[in-house]
């Protein structure tokens, strides 16, 4: 009996899809590393006096925001680091930079958001008893920020990290990617599939979980 | 200590400040009264750069504060300013909401500040709340904690907008009793307000600002009882 449940298509696909779902997670996390701090530096820049460092942002922001992810990749892959610069980075390298790129700009848009709905007044009070600009958002404004930000950060961690599907485009060897691989050797494309999307699901439904008992505790 | 010369304040188009001259020596408590909109708030939060001056000069302790060569940030921390509405940091608990600043301003040790900050709260009545977080306070114990903090810095001057108007009326009185103590003990104050009891009572002079200038100043007595211009006499006896 045990057997027979092992020996079924959906169970064999599984060492396949779990050397995938080992990249999914690599570009994803290592991808919103990059992104956290881009986008800390962008959603912060967004709210700069100096009109030069906002524009530049926002133009960055905007771009990111309306260009599908699938055609980003693709850019970032063939058009600038093969056509343009030549220089062969890997693919796992290429799908990094996109999703620290892409959810850089998402990321600023959370961090102005958090940063601007903290009152005005945490930074006068700041600012009145002497510190600088920098030790105010340090120690007073961005503590108070960074607790609104959890919820939506965790948020778009399941976004990106189904945004990576499409990196096998640019031959990601991610977990759709080692699905097509197995399944045009195989034909068993439903198991292989309905495997692929559980996959997703063990991470993203408890991720989205915890978040909700997050959010709750965290109160914001 | 303060010396305000011609100070002029325009957000856009519109002139809030519209040349104001005062001064405010040494020890003294300078209360300014005057109806919403007048421009008190603004003059206060000038005379820390809270608010960009238009025009016009601002002089504490010898700083000229438009001078680009002063340290604003220096200036600001011999100057300490309570809130209407306290602004004390959620996410700090009370003891260190007051040691913050001597730790990243003053470059006090942590022990230092702490030996700064407590006695400070066993002056404003609060030593049992160190460690309790500013959420857990009522309107006036969060005030007083304010207060506090402000004079953790040991500030030369301390500006005060509106301390007690965000308060219930039956905790207003813990805050003033603070406030009285400290002008008792020689501090340069600067209150803006619309307790007339306490303007009256601490007060050293009144500033009564309307529409952007100081309409008439003077002793508090002479002011509440015999105010010379119809403007204030129409704002006093709206109010009193």
């Amino acid at each position: 009996m045990i057997f027979t449940i092992m020996d079924t298509a959906y169970i064999k696909s599984l060492p396949f899809l779990i050397e995938g779902l080992k990249i999914t997670v690599s570009i994803t996390i290592i991808g919103l590393f990059f992104g956290m701090i881009i986008g800390s530096l962008a959603g912060l820049g967004k709210l700069s006096k100096n009109k030069f460092i906002r524009g530049f942002w926002s133009v960055y922001v905007e771009v990111v925001r309306g260009t599908p992810i699938l055609a980003q990749a693709l850019f970032l892959y063939y058009g600038v680091s093969e056509d343009l610069i030549g220089l062969n980075i890997t693919s796992f390298t290429a799908g990094v930079i996109a999703i620290a790129v892409n959810a850089g700009a998402y990321i600023a848009e959370i961090v102005r958001g958090a940063v601007y709905s903290i009152d005005k007044g945490q930074h006068e009070a700041g600012r009145s008893m002497g510190l600088t600009e920098k030790q105010t958002m340090r120690y007073i404004v961005w503590p108070q920020a960074f607790k609104r930000m959890i919820p939506p950060l965790g948020n778009q961690f399941i976004i990106s990290l189904k945004d990576t599907s499409v990196f096998s485009v640019i031959v990601v060897h991610d977990v759709v990617f080692m699905a097509k691989e197995y399944y045009n050797t195989t034909f068993e494309i439903f198991e292989t599939l309905v495997m692929v999307c559980l996959l997703y699901l063990c991470i993203t439904i408890p991720t989205a979980l915890y978040l909700n008992r997050l959010e709750r505790k965290l109160d914001v | 200590m303060i010396t305000v010369k011609n100070l002029h304040k325009s957000f856009g188009d519109l002139e809030v400040l519209k040349g104001i001259d005062a001064t405010v020596e040494e020890s003294e408590v300078v209360c300014v009264i005057g109806p919403s909109g007048s421009g008190k708030s603004t003059f206060l939060r000038c005379l820390n750069l809270l608010e960009d001056i238009t025009a016009g000069e601002v002089i504490i302790d010898g700083a000229q504060l438009t001078d680009p060569t002063v340290n604003i940030n220096e200036v600001r921390s011999q100057v300490g300013m309570v809130f209407q509405h306290f602004n004390l940091f959620p996410h700090r608990t009370v003891l260190e909401n007051i040691t913050l600043g001597p730790i990243k301003v003053k470059h006090l040790s942590e022990k230092e500040a702490k030996d700064v900050a407590l006695p400070l709260l066993d002056k404003v009545g609060l030593s049992d709340k160190a460690d309790d977080y500013p959420d857990s306070l009522s309107g006036g114990q969060k005030q007083r904690v304010a207060i506090a903090r402000s004079l953790a810095m040991n500030p030369k001057v301390m500006l005060f907008d509106e301390p007690t108007s965000a308060l219930d009326p039956e905790l207003v009185g813990d805050v003033l009793e603070v406030m009285k103590d400290l002008a008792e003990e020689g501090m340069t104050m600067v209150v803006v307000t619309h307790e007339m009891g306490f303007a009256k009572e601490v007060g050293d002079r009144v500033l009564f600002m309307d529409e952007g200038v100081i309409m008439e100043e003077g002793d508090p007595l002479q002011i509440f009882d015999n105010p010379q211009n119809p403007r204030t006499q129409s704002f006093l006896s709206k109010i009193l």
